[in-house]
């Protein structure tokens, strides 16, 4: 470590690189690839003695951070607009005689920034003295503790000691301003970022600020409450614990929190996101920034799937007699065995045999059941394919993020039954025909009321065999004769296919509730057990599977097939985000 | 077999029993056999612990015997495996001090010392620390190195029966104890050291009452040498038992008491000083045969030179900072953390996010109670270990009993055991 | 003091080395795994490194080649210190990697070994009783290893402790 510690900026740790991993676009964004500009559209900088080509109009900040080079910030944000409001970004430019706001300041040619001179570091701690000034002292209590810009650039930057000897101005705590956030005036810096959030992401003008100097204040508009359907992005664009959602407020403290990447199971855009998790459960879900899906932000609908994590959960194997009975609790091992053997007695029969793929479940199950399903036509039997998932809800779309199809692997079902494939409508008539005399679904959603419900459960009921991998618990599952439990989206290792049939990874974060597996496993179980498939790849691990499926649903003639870009990615060691670095 | 009192058979020295190897039987007893041919016998198995009353860790020996000889012997530990190297990747470099403390929890400021120097190693800040923590360093270190010696040659006696220099010694230990216990805050888990110095500076009238407590061991330890060097009994049961030549310890990766028992003048204080070593006359003290006596009384002259280091420190130790004046490093004070947001937030950052390392990996080694006790630190810039891995020096030594003890007689094992010194919380991890 | 080694041994193995670093103060030297034994040899051999301080591994998840197995020596006549590290490979759902044991070249490796086999999954061909030390026979996995959950729970095992 250089000789200087105290003005030493903190070293990027290696760890940065591990997190920039998770940051980055998963498998099949394909917009990722960095097309080269053409020269004429770059301009030479340099940046602290070191030449730099970035591309004309980007500010100075953006080319500092593009090329390493560290410049505190707290208003700046790459995905909204910059109005310089902070002055914590303040660089010199050679020529210029006082120092500009880097994230206002357009690159030029021929420009020489100095981002680590005497003046310029004065300036930032100057900022952060001010900043500080009137900032309660709240970090025990406060929520975004441990995640906090103001901390972090306070810690790599600043290490002064207070020369204040007057009280703090006050300021309303805890106001209640929306129905997911809680307002801390006192703490707020005044960056705006928050504002241009609803105004720029949302479309709607629900934040502003009011009184003036030391009094100026964060408040809602006249008559207005936080209320959009993105209103929870606030609370992540928020650089101190000024905006507290109200759902993860006082649960965890951010440190106690490791963060795995996924994909929200909320609808079929398919959002990036981190899972937080911490002492074996999930705590709450936020947008992972993909340029190419969600940019940095998600919905508020989307933030809550994860409370289907552990509620309602089906979390062990049943076998019974089917129509709603008691059923008797029994190990995964002995219930697949069981539901092996009442399948294959039913196809031996010369029975039609229904095969439900679930746009809930993911891409290396739904494949896994495709090559079952192809055996056993292979093999003479009858099989009918159906698409099913939860029901749509077209009020909900934007033109924003938010989907029509609550399902997030709906392409990926699709692709995998087949175009044979029937839908949900055409399994309520088959089922209602008697045509099916087995039912095999994985994944127990249905886009049914419950009046539709009612009216399917005799022919339910009339089924020979009726096996169901449910991750909930629910009426439908208990009229089957082989209930298996299933695991959710946040405790598997797979892959979606979002609307724009983009594959994207899914890792596992929590352990599985209970008995509960992969959907991909107890189909695999029971292709063995049924000795319909045995010992192929895809039954080995999800990632053998992945890269099977992916090979397999490749066109021959060496176009590029819905799956061209998918990539598995590579394993992540645990990150806890307090080794993280803060983030704000 | 009937551990406890030994029978006058079973006093004899190792070149002893070979002139009565032959069983002695009354006189009439089995006239009509053949008396010069040896007792039919055949290999039995028995399981020595994992908790047995005459072993001082947790350890299971299972032992295949052929009447009194051991013949194999598979050493089994783990019983007390806490995850050491695994928890240290999840904590900062702070918190690994209290995990430290229960590895070799008879000694654990060398343990405390060892962690915090690896770290300042890769800080790069080793030579910065101030003169004073350093000073400090070395006088906990070797009053715990005398705590851990103490704790080893007391049981020594123990072990063959002689009950009292046990007691006398653990009474010196306490003594001791209660000293550190009004530095640190803790009779055995200290967590006193700090990256960039220690805690808390010594307290008032630390240097008095070290004197005084060397001085009373200095008694103590004659005494027990009165009753134990010359006792007939012990020398039988540690001369010649359990011997290894110097070529074997070091193959083996023997280190510390042990290795220089064999005649290896290996000490790290002395062959790559740390700290302020290199300012304190001292001897190493090395034995000849390698044998359980010269692992004792290597030992015991260690305690002395211990003591000569503690008196020379107490004279030299200057006055002034007792922790490095970094504040990335070193915490703010409590007046500015509890009523500031600059000292609240340095105090906060340091605490959660821990001291940032830059990356890197370092290897620092000191001499610990049981030898070079090594850690291996792997950053990622982080304020935790990537990897932290114990160089453990009992676990190795650990690794070479059974070669000790195969062909010796089962009561052997006992004091050759604790002669290893085997300490389960260094050894288990 | 030690640097020397160093650069001898770069100078007698130049295709094994795959880099060498003295950060710290250690001089260390990564080299091929397949060479291994042959450089370990010559080091004992030719340079006096008689005493195997360290044996131990890191894993890198998601970097290639995922461990590193991590070697500290030291001559006990000129007490100058090399670290030597051989990096080895594993693929996510492959077989448990190998590296070749020096227990041959010193006796001190043993339990190391079985301590890396233990921890980290990576085998020692050639060791001649490569068992679990640490942790008990029925134990699943290999818990240093960075994708093993540091709050994984493992079943309670009975065990029948009359005599076998």
């Amino acid at each position: 470590m250089s000789q200087d510690l105290r003005n030493a900026p903190t070293t990027k740790p290696a760890i940065a690189e591990a997190l920039r991993d998770i940051a980055a676009p998963a498998a099949g964004a394909t917009a990722a690839t960095p097309v080269a500009p053409a020269p004429s559209d770059m301009v030479t900088i340099k940046v602290d003695g070191r030449e730099v080509q970035v591309k004309k109009g980007t500010n100075v900040l953006e080319a500092c951070l593009q090329n390493g080079v560290d410049v505190s910030y707290f208003c700046y944000h790459p995905g909204l607009s910059s109005p310089a409001v902070c002055r914590q970004c303040l660089v010199e430019v050679v020529g210029q005689p006082k120092l500009v706001p880097s994230c206002y300041t357009p690159v030029a040619d021929k420009m020489e920034v100095v981002t680590n001179s005497a003046r310029v570091v004065q300036a930032r701690q100057q900022m952060l003295e001010f900043t500080l000034v009137n900032h309660p002292v709240d970090c025990p209590i406060c929520d975004k503790a441990g995640e906090c810009t103001l901390q972090k650039l306070y810690d790599d930057w600043d290490h002064k000691g207070s020369r204040t000897e007057f009280d703090k101005v006050h300021k309303p705590k805890m106001a209640d301003i929306g129905p997911h956030i809680v307002l801390d005036a006192e703490r707020c810096i005044l960056c705006s970022r928050c504002i241009r959030v609803c105004d720029e992401v949302a479309g709607v003008h629900q934040l502003g600020m009011a009184w003036r100097g030391d009094r100026e204040q964060l408040t809602v508009a006249p008559g207005q409450r936080l209320d959009n359907p993105y209103s929870l992005n606030t609370v992540d664009v928020c650089p101190v614990g000024a905006l507290t959602s109200k759902d993860f407020r006082f649960t965890l403290r951010a440190w106690e929190l490791y963060t795995v990447p996924s994909v929200c199971p909320g609808c079929a855009t398919g959002c990036n996101v981190e899972i937080h998790h911490g002492q074996g459960e999930v705590w709450r879900l936020v947008p992972r920034e993909n340029l190419s899906v969600n940019k940095y932000w998600m919905c508020d609908d989307g933030r809550f799937t994860y409370k289907e994590i552990r509620s309602r959960r089906h979390s062990g194997a049943r076998i019974g007699s089917g129509r709603g009975l008691p059923a008797q609790a029994v190990s995964v091992d002995k219930a697949t065995s069981f539901a092996a053997e009442r399948l294959s007695g039913t196809v031996q029969k010369g029975g039609t045999i229904g095969l439900v793929f679930n746009a809930q479940a993911e891409n290396e199950a739904l494949f896994g059941l495709s090559q079952v399903a192809a055996k056993l036509e292979a093999a003479g039997a009858t099989v009918r394919r159906y698409v099913v998932g939860r029901k749509s809800h077209p009020e909900r779309a934007d033109k924003i993020l938010r989907h029509a199809d609550m399902n997030p692997n709906t392409r990926g079902a699709q692709v995998f039954a087949g175009a044979g494939a029937g839908d949900a409508d055409a399994l309520r008539s088959d089922l209602g025909k008697g045509a099916l005399k087995a039912l095999w679904m994985v994944g127990e959603d249905l886009p049914f009321d419950d009046a539709v419900l009612v009216e399917l459960a005799p022919s339910l009921d009339a089924l020979e065999t009726f096996v169901v991998q449910a991750v909930h618990d629910s009426p439908l599952v208990r009229r089957a004769h082989v209930q298996l439990p299933a695991c959710t989206w946040a405790e598997v290792d797979g892959s979606f296919t979002n609307a724009k049939s983009m594959v994207q990874r899914i890792r596992c974060s929590v352990s599985p509730a209970g008995d509960a597996r992969s959907h991909m496993e107890l189909v695999s179980m029971i292709a063995k057990k049924t000795r319909w498939v045995e010992g192929e790849a895809w039954q080995k691990s999800p990632r053998q599977a992945f890269l099977q499926l992916t090979a397999a649903v490749q066109p021959q003639d060496g176009s590029a097939g819905p799956f061209a870009s998918a990539d598995w990615g590579r394993e992540l060691p645990p990150v806890q985000l307090r080794f993280a670095n803060s983030r704000g | 077999m009937v551990f406890g009192m030994p029978t006058p058979d079973e006093i004899v020295s190792g070149a002893a029993r070979e002139l009565r190897s032959r069983p002695q039987f009354p006189p009439g007893f089995g006239e009509d056999a053949d008396d010069d041919a040896p007792l039919p016998t055949e290999p039995m198995t028995i399981n020595m612990g994992p908790s047995h009353p005459a072993m001082h860790g947790t350890v299971r020996i299972i032992l295949t015997v052929d009447g009194e000889t051991v013949k194999e012997a598979d050493v089994q530990v783990g019983y007390l495996h806490r995850c050491f190297e695994k928890e240290a990747e999840y904590a900062t470099y702070t918190q690994v001090f209290p995990y430290t403390d229960r590895l070799n929890y008879v000694s654990p400021l060398l343990n405390n010392v060892g962690f915090a120097m690896a770290a300042e190693k890769l800080l790069g800040i080793s030579d910065k620390i101030p003169e004073r923590a350093q000073y400090i360093r070395v006088l906990i270190g070797e009053i715990s190195r005398i705590t851990d010696h103490l704790t080893c040659v007391g049981a020594s006696g123990m072990e063959v029966g002689a009950f009292t220099p046990f007691l006398w010694m653990i009474k010196c230990r306490e003594w001791l104890w209660e000293l550190l216990e009004e530095l640190t805050g803790a009779r055995l888990t200290h967590s006193y050291v700090r990256i960039g110095g220690v805690a808390a500076d010594l307290t008032d009238n630390f240097a008095q009452r070290l004197r005084d407590v060397l001085a009373k061991c200095r008694e103590a330890m004659v005494d027990v040498e009165k009753l134990i060097v010359k006792n007939r009994i012990f020398r039988d049961r540690m001369d010649g038992v359990a011997v290894i030549s110097a070529e074997e310890a070091v193959a083996y990766g023997w280190t510390g008491p042990c290795l220089r028992s064999t005649g290896v003048p290996y000490d790290v204080r002395k062959d790559h000083p740390y700290l302020v070593y290199d300012r304190f006359d001292f001897d190493v003290p090395v034995g000849s045969t390698g044998d359980n006596y010269d692992r004792f009384a290597v030992r015991m002259e260690e305690m002395r030179q211990s003591m000569r280091i503690l008196e020379q420190a107490l004279d030299q130790i200057p006055a002034g900072p007792f922790k490095l004046d970094d504040p990335r490093i070193s915490l703010p004070p409590k007046s500015q953390v509890y009523n500031t947001i600059e000292g609240m937030i340095g105090h906060f950052k340091q605490i959660v996010d821990g001291v940032k390392i830059p990356p890197g990996e370092a290897y620092s080694y000191t001499e610990g109670g049981n030898g070079e006790l090594g850690f291996y630190l792997v950053s990622d810039g982080t304020g935790r270990p990537y990897r932290c891995h114990v160089r453990a020096p009992c676990f190795i030594l650990m690794q070479s009993v059974p070669k000790l003890i195969i062909g010796a007689g089962v009561a052997d094992i006992i004091p050759t055991f604790g002669m290893i010194n085997m300490i389960g919380g260094e050894c288990d991890r | 003091m030690s640097k020397a080694d160093l650069d001898k041994l770069v100078a007698q193995f130049p295709s094994a080395i795959v880099s060498t670093h003295s950060n710290c103060g250690d001089d260390t030297a990564v080299i091929r795994s397949e060479t291994l034994l042959s450089v370990m040899r010559w080091l004992k051999g030719s340079l006096g490194f008689d005493f195997l301080v360290d044996l131990t591994a890191v894993d890198f998840l998601g970097r290639d080649p995922r461990f590193e197995v991590v070697y500290h020596l030291r001559s006990m006549q000129s007490g100058s210190r090399l670290r030597i590290k051989v990096p080895v490979a594993c693929s996510e759902d492959g077989p448990n990697p190998a590296v070749d044991s020096v227990i041959s070249i010193w006796p001190a490796a043993n339990w190391q070994e079985r301590e890396v086999w233990d921890m980290f999954g990576i085998k020692f061909t050639g060791h001649p009783d490569l068992r679990r030390v640490l942790m008990y026979e029925e134990f699943v996995g290999h818990p240093l290893r960075k994708d093993y959950p540091k709050e994984k729970r493992q079943p309670l095992i009975r065990r029948d402790y009359s005599m076998e």
